[in-house]
């Protein structure tokens, strides 16, 4: 008699179907089957476009001097700074300008008594030379310039920059700068010793009449000295600074024979009026230079000189910037934070998503059903993200539409306050991003939700990643703002951002006036860097916990 | 007041109250020292010292906010509110109970942190140029405007739970109660920040929002250029917290449990 050889028992059955698709739609069914998901996302969606819509409203332009500052308007119909000191000859059709730099000495203007010497530099303060259509202030330009902060540059119409030469021009080692006109083209030049040129960069100058004006120009932009606290009135100090250079081999081909250098200051007095702050809070301490009156943009201009012996010429430029207006307020960034309300939605959406199945003892059965647990996580956080990202997208561009009407027919000036439309490159990324960040606050809440299994616990963190820090951003001080606003999630509120920003304007970044310090989507990028790890320790914290 | 015995039972024979205290008081000196150490006064500045020592209860108050709503969504999400009413029939005696050790609690941990926020402000600050000679106060830790400062923070936390209390009462759900008093405490206080509303609009909304009008008890210089004194904004918080207990109140009494 043999003992019968034991089979393991094999059910005829295929083996379930656990791969991840399945897992996908399964939590999908568990989304799309509740209606009160459905009912909370969409709400979430319009309180979105209502909150955004009724802070637009009450963000009436009208009333608000930062909402139509005096400023020029540039070629491309943007505000823009055009002040500046400049020796200037009528240049007739075609010719060309060239000067040797041999120093540059930039600083604070005397008496202005900061009581610190620390921050006198003005990285963007610009001496060089310059072909501009006329002396209105505006007008179209092309200039070639050293700076003491970012070499030699080759600047036209304001929002154009092109880096030529590092470094600052001294005795020992001199910049040459040349600008050749031919029609409507001015070609930019640099050289180290005079015979080997460099070209930076070709500006095409639309409409440039025959006669143009061409010379020395120098710009010193204030230095503001950004402060934030909670405890007072924010201080924007103005240091009132200058740059110094000497030029020598200047030569002018094609100007008129024997003309003379006319020396004079260009668009003071039509530059931007910038109030400190605004709104009707209390007075700013604000200093404008030695004689008051004056602020940002309309530096005292007392500090320009202009000297020129046997063929040395010395100019110093106090003041003034030949750069795009940057505005301190953020208007269409303030309005859409209503998108807040939404986000709180959102936030607690997502820990519900999970925390609700931990409340009714469903999790057992999801994890019985499918063992692996870091899959059913992964498959709830691609639900729950895609959800919230399409219902964000319309929510946001609804809100965004809106919010861009409202400002633009409340007094909100379109060419320092940009009207973007939905399809263009900024409207997109405030679109996109604004969904995308809804996004990862559900998966962070979802996250949460796992680890804390209790949804107060996993709202309360996430609010106080998320929301908690751009509040705290408007009210610590300025250093620990900055920080705040640097390593939290709420670096993503950046992609918001409604006013463009140039890097050849010195921007004072003050979380105060809605700034955020990271790049828009490096801040998202801190975003998602967030939800990975949070969804890595929810993962880790499931495998070993029971459920 | 065997009411108010129990409930004091049930929040101290549980870790998380006290945590959540203690937390408080940790994040609300901390900020406060952060804040204390950032800020520095070196020519002029016009800081309102006591309220720059105080700040860290703008972050305390969610904890403060959590653990009222807490003392009721967690009988509401394990059942115990049935055993509560059970016990204590008479509803609005159960809530009144809840109201009182709130209170008594928030108030002792405030005071705590308040008073050691303050100590911190009062030596760390002279080192940052608040000297009193750039414009900036030495921090009198006895001056009627700093006592004032300081008990109306204590106050406020003590209100800004009682508002969330009421609100917990009416919605019930812990979640949702949370992320309905962050939304009313934070987001127009953000929004009013950011400078770029009708000056109407701000002066209202800095009136009448409970963070706003109530945080204007921490002011101690210029008082004449806020948009509500002192004691009115803290007067307005409490309208807001007893709004909110009524509401809690009146719904809890017409409910079913």
């Amino acid at each position: 008699m043999s003992t019968p050889t034991i089979t393991p028992y094999r059910s005829a059955q295929r083996p379930g179907r656990d791969d991840f698709p399945h897992l996908l739609r399964a939590e999908w069914t568990k989304f799309r089957s509740v209606r009160g998901w459905w009912i909370a996302m969409i709400a979430a969606a319009l309180l979105t476009a209502l909150a955004v819509a009724a802070i637009a409203s009450a963000a009436n332009g009208k009333q608000n001097p930062g909402a139509h500052p005096t400023v020029a308007i540039g070629p491309g119909g943007e505000a823009v700074t055009d002040s500046f000191y400049f020796a200037r000859q009528s240049l007739d059709g075609n010719g060309s300008i060239t000067a040797r730099i041999t120093s540059l000495a930039d600083g604070e203007l005397p008496g202005q008594g900061t009581g610190s010497s620390t921050h006198t530099a003005q990285p963007w303060a610009k001496a060089g030379i310059m072909i501009k259509a006329s002396t209105t202030a505006g007008s179209a330009y092309a200039a070639v310039m050293a700076t003491p902060g970012h070499g030699v540059r080759m600047q036209y119409d304001f929002t154009h920059d092109i880096a030529g030469l590092a470094g600052v021009p001294s005795a020992a080692s001199p910049r040459w700068l040349r600008l050749t006109r031919s029609g409507d083209t001015v070609t930019g030049y640099d050289s180290a010793d005079g015979r080997h040129w460099t070209e930076i960069g070709t500006a095409s100058l639309a409409g440039l009449a025959s006669t143009a004006q061409a010379g020395l120009f120098a710009a010193s932009p204030q230095y503001v000295l950004g402060a934030q606290g909670f405890a007072s009135n924010n201080n924007q100090p103005f240091f009132d600074t200058r740059i110094t250079a000497n030029f020598d081999h200047v030569r002018l081909a094609g100007a008129r024979p024997g003309g003379a250098w006319t020396v004079g200051h260009i668009g003071f007095g039509t530059g931007p009026a910038q109030p400190a702050n605004v709104n009707g809070r209390p007075p700013v301490s604000v200093h404008c230079g030695p004689n008051g009156g004056h602020c940002k943009g309309v530096a005292t201009p007392q500090g320009s000189r202009f000297s020129e012996a046997g063929g040395r010429f010395t100019l110093s430029g106090s003041g003034g910037d030949v750069a795009p207006y940057v505005a301190d307020l953020d208007p269409l960034g303030t309005v859409l934070k209503g998108s807040a309300v939404g986000l709180l939605a959102v936030i607690a959406l997502g820990a519900l998503f999970v925390t609700a199945e931990y409340r009714r003892g469903l999790i057992r059965t999801t994890f019985a059903a499918s063992p692996r647990r870091g899959r059913v996580l992964a498959a709830k956080a691609i639900v729950i993200g895609s959800v919230t990202f399409v219902a964000g997208l319309a929510g946001t561009a609804i809100a965004m539409r809106i919010a861009v009407r409202k400002l633009h027919s409340g007094g909100w000036v379109s060419s320092v306050y940009p009207v973007w439309s939905l399809t263009s490159g900024h409207g997109l990324q405030i679109v996109v991003g604004t969904a995308g960040l809804l996004a990862v606050a559900a998966i962070l809440a979802l996250s949460a939700g796992a680890v804390l299994r209790r949804s107060t616990g996993a709202i309360t963190v996430v609010v106080a990643l998320l929301i908690v820090p751009v509040i705290l951003g408007v009210t610590l001080p300025q250093t620990a703002a900055v920080w705040v606003l640097r390593l939290t999630p709420a670096a993503a509120f950046g992609l918001q951002e409604g006013t463009p920003r140039y890097s050849q304007v010195m921007h004072a970044c003050l979380p105060y006036n809605g700034c955020f310090p990271l790049a828009p989507w490096t801040g998202f990028a801190v975003a998602c860097v967030w939800a990975v790890a949070a969804l890595g320790l929810a993962a880790y914290v499931l495998r070993r916990r029971d459920a | 007041m065997s009411a108010v015995h129990a409930e004091w039972t049930k929040l101290r024979t549980v870790p998380s109250p006290g945590l959540l205290l203690l937390t408080m008081i940790v994040v609300t000196v901390g900020f406060g020292l952060l804040e204390d150490v950032g800020q520095k006064c070196p020519t002029s500045c016009s800081y309102d010292s006591p309220k720059l020592s105080l700040t860290g209860i703008l972050v305390g108050q969610a904890l403060v906010a959590v653990l009222a709503a807490l003392m009721v969504t967690s009988e509401y999400g394990s059942g115990m509110i049935r055993i509560t009413l059970t016990a204590v029939p008479r509803r609005l005696t159960a809530l009144a109970a809840k109201a009182v050790v709130l209170t008594g609690m928030v108030l002792a941990a405030g005071a705590f942190a308040a008073a050691w926020s303050l100590i911190a402000g009062r030596y760390i600050l002279p080192g940052n140029g608040f000297t009193g000679a750039h414009g900036s106060e030495v921090l009198s830790l006895s001056a009627g405007s700093t006592l004032r400062a300081a008990g109306g923070s204590v106050l406020y936390l003590a209100l800004i739970g009682l508002l969330s209390l009421g609100l917990a009462t009416a919605v019930r759900d812990s979640g949702a109660s949370i992320a309905l008093l962050i939304g009313l405490i934070y987001i127009v206080p953000l929004i009013v920040q950011l400078g770029v509303l009708d000056p109407r609009w701000e002066r209202h909304l800095e009136r009448w929002s409970p963070m706003n009008a109530g945080m204007a008890i921490q002011a101690t210089r210029d008082l004449n250029t806020l948009p509500i004194g002192p004691w009115p904004g803290l007067g307005v918080l409490a309208l807001w917290a007893a709004g909110a207990l009524l509401l809690g109140g009146l719904l809890l009494r017409l409910r079913d449990a």
